[in-house]
């Protein structure tokens, strides 16, 4: 990259170079890019190695020790003011600008922090529907995604760097040439898209090319549903869940809370049907009925497993059930499943009890299919909710965002034929990566090489661009305008935060071209827009600065029939469970399908469940492994069909028996050096037949066995008061639970305590109750506070550095089918600090605002008081982990929050930076800082509500509030630590009857 | 000089520590000849491994300064692993030398002066190897001066209430004091080496390190007044280091670490562990220099029952730290001791047992403890049980504390052994010059305990040991 293009990327700010080193450094990424030369994370076996350069460079350095002066590596560092100043830019201040990105098939409203010119942090909009205010780990990744130095930086033809003037000239004349025949042979493959402008340009582009055609795909996506609605409602419609409003939630293979499609906004009623402030409160209740262990699933206060394929089975047994306790599920369809037997093992309350139960709640109930459930499955759901009365209520139907699309499989495989056949000249394939992820029986693969000229708009150089003639970057979303309608119909314009890093395209540009339109995306946004009701640059204007539209909702379809007759149809195509081994697939909890596999912080952040960094594996139940005679860090190789893949197996509690879970995304071959070499790649088993189960799998030991990073190697509590849990009974029985489980310490220390009572006094609340161990708040935290990625060799020695984590441990002494709960934790500020006391340097202490702070400059690196940390949240920077961060990826850092050097001690600050910009901020209004005014990374992102922030001597704030609330407690209080962040303990709400 | 002064200890059934032909010539001759002649082939092999030794402590410190702690094994929860175990490994080893000269000289245990020079040099280069751990164990070593009270312009002191500086005092008083009283000890000695001399470079050498000691009346009364001086305030210092370091346990929250037990505990360990490094390298002077008759049975028997006697006491610590942690009911407590001993590092565990605990029960039969190979492998095993028990103190709490969610396990890495045993190299180094170039028995002190040194009769005022002494001089 060089020095011009930078200030280009920049928006006309000039980025300086630190040190000649760093700009040397950049010189040579410049002679090498694309090429994998710039060293990511520190690989002690490399450090470890001496050979004869390594023995001469630390020869020299042992010399340089004797004269130890001077020896500290300070990077010199210039301070250039700006030339001119930019109008809306204070140094220092950092801008907020609203917009929109599409998560699967929903769109989230986002208000992202820019610092200088550089989009830095990745929030929730709060007036997005979608959003409200919250993110996931996927969305706050994202960020990172940008400035990723593996992103390809111009177009190149077979892998040979060409100029835009190359390609240019080339797409001229293949749009002339197609213009010739009405786009004959011209075919445009995207991803499934909520972008009313791409939809506008698409049938402009339709309009000038009558013979081209458009087709749509990706490896997870919400067609089942979509041809659910066609079959039951006649329409392609969307399905939109209120969990607030449901007492009773069935989940039938449905991972709302993750890694479905609105998983933001479904958590968010969720948590808040779940929310106890009281013994008194009613919280909801969850049944999940899952092959494979998901973040839902973990949550659930009953929880089924089951083979995906016997999932349709139980539904049917279950609607029965429900006819036969008068719930109007339909005459038809009630009697066209009347005498439906529970697949065999499913015990009978699960039948009897789950009926009795959504049927005492109609119109407070829901119903949930997942993505993996074939239509009829999600039918049957459309049935039963409305026998339940629950339409209109607990759920709704609206129009689909994007009427057009045809269902992915059948679409791409229509497309590889036509390629194959030789029907396909030009191709221009707009995002994704179907030769990745494509269903190997489309044989996408080798069709490409078929293509005249395919041109693979991707943003870094994967498999697909690997194939295709062309490859040209694709802009990032926070690089370019676009537009997005939410499920409910409300419209949000994306806006660039930054212009392009690198010369790339965006989607609307590359349309545009074809359509033949002129002046830019932004216009052609505009147009759309006003086409909505924002006509005038004001209203247009207002509507950016808004992040969304107030009006413009779609139309509610609540009272809507359901043709029974076609659900009977779809029904009777439900295929029987088999008996051997089923394969699941599983969208990955932290790279999704594949798409944000090099995002260095999606790898190292533990997988929510299995506790897993750096990889994925194989999940197999423990009485099947054991069947299997295959243990932990086993390499098989798991066969389906003719198909097979080598994976590490991994023993996962939880797991339906005879079910090996799959996560996809993973082993790519070509995705950047981080996601190169991590985990393993499970595509080449999935067809367009069996794409997200498969029976009659095979598993063989292979015999070798393979080494996996995880952040916590021990799954049990051993009988500790940690993370405190009881039953809604126990909890009316019992209000102080959590005291009773760990007391807070009553002997106060020997010496004179600190005066907690005046001023401002920080506190945090986690409600274990609501947490559903989703991980976004490890990846804000570590999008916030500049936290260093170590690489999966560090991880496996224990130096990971995040500040937040999650503590995943099973309860109950079923191993096959363990409860679950999740204990976020950072640094507690403990009022009786132990880590205080034990540092020699007086580098870590108290504020007056009860802050466990640390001043870095001060640290030497005793380790001690991390030794003394009873909760083990201070991590050492072992090496210089900040040494070899990308150009690029500096500029993701938070100017706000020092990158730590190797040799100190670091840890959750509760957000200092925020809080002093809210005091200052105060103090320049001469008022007192206000509650909610301070928000921490971990507490914003939170889509659960899980954490409570604020000043615990007001009484009226919120988190005091929390801290009020009977189930409280501080995790290892009986130590004497006083923590200051408490905890609420979990509630689970069994039902009484599931018993026996 | 005849053997009527034997009488009154023959009188009372004691044996003699020395044989009787040892007389001061004897002793001057036997001592000082080694570092007047050329060095034997044993030296210069012992010197060269011990070099070598020296150098990989050279690259291993290097690579650690340059690459940071990572190169070692430690992680979170192990924040402390073979760098805090080495450092209370060698300071332990660096007690035996003041216990022998200050606490065993105020008792007038008078075969403690064939093996004092011996164990306070060994001190000193333990202590050093000792000190040497806490320096390189920080993340950022360049800026260890933190930890000194030293006045600056941000009025910055240290935390007085960390254990960590009580140890930096500690440690450093402690070296100070064992430093002066090992060279104060030397003066007269190196008096006569100079004496000796017949190069001139030796002349001068020796003759400026002597500070001019002519052996006068004044010299000597001065030197005793001095020598028990530093005898009285070393005797505390025994006690307390060894306290203060077991401080950086004993005041933390962490279960295994959080214990009353620890300060007399890691007294009796640290002495324990010095008499047996006292003894390896005692054994090994003795048969490569011939001194036999300066360094007796005696002398070893002696110090074999003290190991006894401090072998079992840590033995008792042992058990009572096991009974503490089940009476105690705290579960944490309770699990750290289950896991010591049945958890993954198990055998850790169990050959501090093996080694500290029963071997040297060994020595109860007087077969044993006048064995020389016996006591020479005995000896070995405390050194490496020693090891062991700082280990397990160490790593084994840390590794499981309070949350499951954080336990890990901690694996060594080559630089962490290579700090080890580059500080071995370190140690033995340095204590191979002490033989090549010192007098590595205190000559005058063991001419003042051979037959006939002492005042034959017993006036109205016992003289001590200073009037001992001036008669041997006369004699």
């Amino acid at each position: 990259m060089s020095k011009g293009m930078n200030r280009e990327a920049t928006g006309g700010a000039k980025v300086f170079w630190r040190s000649l080193e760093m700009k040397a450094d950049a010189d040579r990424a410049a002679e090498h890019a694309g090429s994998d030369v710039i060293k990511r994370t520190v690989d002690a076996r490399e450090l470890t190695r001496l050979n004869r350069r390594n023995f001469m460079t630390l020869s020299g350095a042992i010399g340089a020790l004797a004269g130890l002066e001077g020896c500290i590596r300070r990077p010199a560092e210039k301070i250039l003011p700006y030339s001119e100043a930019p109008d809306d830019v204070t140094l220092g201040n950092a801008l907020h600008y609203a917009t929109a990105v599409q998560r699967r098939g929903e769109t989230v409203g986002l208000l992202v922090t820019a610092n200088e010119g550089r989009p830095t942090k990745i929030e929730g909009n709060p007036v997005h529907p979608a959003s409200r205010g919250a993110t996931d780990i996927f969305t706050q990744s994202r960020i990172l995604d940008l400035y990723d130095a593996d992103r390809a930086q111009q177009p190149s033809k077979s892998g040979i760097p060409k100029s835009y003037a190359d390609f240019d000239g080339v797409l001229g004349d293949a749009i002339a040439a197609a213009l010739k025949g009405g786009g004959k042979g011209l075919r445009v493959l995207m991803t499934p898209t909520n972008s009313p402008t791409v939809q506008a340009l698409r049938q402009k582009v339709k309009a000038r090319f009558p013979q081209a055609g458009f087709h749509t795909y990706a490896p997870l996506n919400d067609d089942a549903e979509r041809q659910a609605t066609q079959l039951a409602f006649g329409q392609p419609l969307v399905v939109r869940n209120d969990f607030e409003r449901a007492r009773i939630v069935l989940s039938l293979d449905s991972d709302f809370m993750l890694t479905e499609t609105g998983s933001v906004e479904a958590t968010k009623g969720y948590a808040r049907a779940r929310t106890m402030n009281s013994a008194a409160d009613e919280p909801n209740r969850l049944y999940v009925v899952e092959p494979s262990m998901s973040v839902t699933g973990s949550n659930a206060d009953h929880r089924l497993r089951l083979k995906g394929s016997a999932i349709g089975a139980y539904l049917k047994a279950l609607a029965a059930e429900l006819v036969a306790q008068g719930v109007p599920v339909g005459t038809t369809i009630g009697s066209a499943i009347s005498g439906s037997k529970a697949p065999a093992g499913v015990p009978e309350t699960w039948i009897k009890v789950v009926a009795k139960e959504l049927a005492s709640h109609r119109g407070q109930s829901l119903v949930v299919a997942g993505s993996r459930q074939p239509a009829a499955v999600h039918a049957l759901v459309f049935a039963i909710n409305r026998a339940l009365g629950n339409p209109g209520k607990t759920v709704s139907y609206a129009a689909a965002p994007d009427i057009a699309a045809k269902p992915c499989f059948d679409d791409i495989k229509a497309l590889a034929a036509d390629m194959a056949g030789g029907k396909v000249d030009t191709l221009v394939i707009l995002g994704g990566n179907p030769v990745h992820d494509a269903p190997v029986d489309v044989g996408f693969r080798d069709a490409i090489k078929k293509v005249n000229l395919s041109i693979a708009f991707t943003d870094r150089a994967d498999e697909t661009a690997d194939l295709a003639s062309w490859h040209v970057p694709r802009a990032h979303e926070l690089e370019s305008w676009g537009d997005l309608v939410a499920r409910d119909g409300r419209y949000s314009v994306q806006q660039p935060l930054i212009a392009p890093l690198f010369e790339a395209r965006s989607d609307l540009e590359v349309l545009a071209t074809l359509a033949g339109e002129e002046g830019g995306a932004r216009a052609l946004v505009q147009a759309t827009a006003a086409a909505r009701g924002a006509g005038d640059s004001l209203a247009f204007d207002r509507l950016v600065q808004k992040g969304v539209s107030d009006s413009g909702a779609s139309q509610v379809l609540a009272g809507i029939a359901v043709n029974e007759s076609a659900v009977v149809q779809g029904l009777s195509t439900l295929q029987g469970s088999g008996d051997g081994l089923e394969v699941v697939f599983l969208p990955d909890n932290k790279v999704w399908d594949g798409d944000q596999v090099n995002n260095t912080w999606l790898l190292e952040i533990p997988d929510p469940i299995t506790r897993i960094t750096w990889d994925n594996a194989a999940l197999i139940g423990p009485s099947t492994a054991k069947q299997l005679g295959v243990e932990n860090g086993d390499m098989i190789r798991v066969s389906v069909g003719g198909a097979s893949v080598e994976i590490v197996a991994w023993v996962q509690p939880g797991q339906a028996d005879g079910v090996v879970g799959l996560p996809l995304g993973w082993g790519r071959s070509k995705a950047g050096q981080n996601a190169v070499g991590a985990g393993f790649d499970v595509y080449p088993l999935r067809t367009t037949a069996a794409p997200h189960y498969a029976g009659g799998a095979k598993v063989e030991k292979l015999g070798s066995t393979y080494p996996i990073s995880q952040t916590q190697e021990h799954d049990f509590m051993e009988g500790r008061p940690l993370a405190v849990d009881a039953t809604v009974a126990e909890y009316r029985e019992r209000p102080q639970f959590g005291q009773w489980a760990s007391p807070d310490f009553s002997a106060g220390p020997l010496w004179q305590t600190v005066d907690y009572t005046k001023g401002l006094q920080w506190g945090m609340v986690i409600d274990l109750n609501n947490c559903t161990g989703c991980s976004a708040c490890v990846a804000a935290c570590q999008a916030e506070n500049n936290i260093p990625v170590v690489g999966k060799d560090q991880v496996s020695r224990g130096r990971e550095m995040s500040w937040m984590r999650i503590d995943r441990y099973y309860v109950g002494e079923d191993i096959d089918d363990p409860e679950v709960a999740y204990q976020p934790v950072g640094c507690q500020h403990c009022e009786e600090a132990p880590c205080e006391n034990v540092c020699p340097v007086n580098a870590t202490s108290h504020s007056p605002e009860g802050l466990n702070d640390i001043a870095y400059n001060r640290c030497i690196g005793t380790r001690y008081c991390m030794n003394n940390c009873p909760y083990k949240v201070r991590r050492f920077n072992f090496l210089n982990f900040n040494l070899d961060i990308p150009e690029t990826e500096q500029m993701q850092f938070n100017p706000e929050v020092s990158i730590r050097f190797r040799g100190v001690i670091e840890k959750c600050t509760y957000c200092v930076q925020r809080i002093q910009k809210a005091k200052i901020q105060a103090r320049r209004e001469g008022r007192a800082v206000v509650d909610g005014e301070v928000t921490v990374a971990c507490q914003q992102v939170c889509p659960a509500d899980a954490i409570s922030f604020g000043d615990i001597n007001d009484p009226n704030t919120a988190v005091s509030k929390k801290r009020g609330v009977d189930r409280h407690y501080g995790l290892l209080s009986d130590v004497g630590t006083r923590p200051r962040t408490r905890f609420l303990g979990k509630v689970r709400n069994p039902s009484p009857e599931m018993k026996g | 000089m005849s053997s009527a002064a034997d009488a009154p200890i023959a009188a009372i059934g004691e044996t003699p520590v020395l044989p009787e032909h040892v007389d001061s010539s004897v002793i001057s001759e036997q001592v000082s000849v080694v570092t007047e002649t050329e060095a034997p082939l044993g030296w210069w092999i012992y010197f060269g491994i011990s070099l070598i030794g020296l150098g990989i402590l050279g690259i291993s410190v290097g690579w650690l300064f340059w690459e940071g702690i990572g190169v070692w094994g430690n992680n979170s929860p192990a924040g402390w692993a073979w760098d805090i175990t080495n450092f209370v490994w060698w300071i332990g080893i660096g007690h035996a030398g003041t216990l022998i000269s200050a606490i065993l000289f105020l008792f007038r245990q008078k075969w403690r002066t064939s093996v004092n020079r011996f164990a306070e040099a060994m001190t000193i280069f333990a202590v050093i190897c000792a000190l040497l751990f806490p320096s390189i164990h920080v993340g950022r070593p360049w800026h260890i001066y933190y930890t000194l009270p030293l006045p600056n312009q941000m009025a910055m002191w240290p935390n007085f209430k960390s254990p960590l500086l009580w140890d930096v005092f500690a440690v450093s008083t402690y070296f100070t004091v064992s430093l002066l009283f090992w060279y104060v000890g030397l003066i007269p000695d190196l008096a006569t080496l100079r004496d000796r001399a017949k190069s001139l470079t030796r002349k001068r050498a020796y003759g400026a390190f002597a500070l001019g000691w002519r052996g006068s009346n004044r010299h000597w009364r001065n030197y005793e007044r001095a020598y028990l001086i530093l005898a009285a305030l070393s005797t505390p210092l025994v006690l307390s280091v060894h306290s203060v370091v077991s401080f950086d346990f004993a005041t933390s929250v962490m279960p295994g670490w959080h214990t009353t037990i620890f300060p007399p505990y890691f007294v009796a360990g640290a002495v324990f562990s010095g008499f047996a490094m006292v003894m390896t390298l005692m054994i090994i002077a003795r048969q490569v220099y011939d001194l036999k008759d300066l360094m007796t049975m005696k002398h070893l028997e002696n110090m074999n029952k003290i190991m006894l006697v401090t072998g079992s006491l840590v033995g008792y610590a042992y058990a009572m730290e096991f009974f503490i942690a089940w009476y105690s009911g705290n579960e944490y407590e309770r699990y750290v001791f289950i896991n010591r001993a049945t958890g993954p590092y198990w055998w850790a565990y169990w050959w501090m047992v093996s080694c500290n605990v029963l071997s040297p029960q060994l020595f109860w039969f007087k077969r044993c403890r006048t064995s020389i190979p016996i006591m020479f492998v005995i000896s070995i095993l405390i050194n490496i049980g020693m090891w062991f028990e700082r280990f397990v103190i160490i790593v084994t709490s840390l590794h499981r504390d309070y949350l499951p969610s954080s336990w890990g396990y901690f694996s060594p890495t080559i630089v962490d052994i290579g700090c080890f045993v580059g500080s071995l190299g370190l140690f033995f180094t340095a204590f191979g010059l002490f033989i090549r170039w010192l007098p590595q028995i205190a000559m005058f002190e063991v001419k003042a305990i051979v037959p006939g040194a002492q005042p034959s009769h017993h006036g109205p005022h016992d003289d001590g040991p200073a009037a001992a002494t001036l008669q041997a001089k006369e004699a």
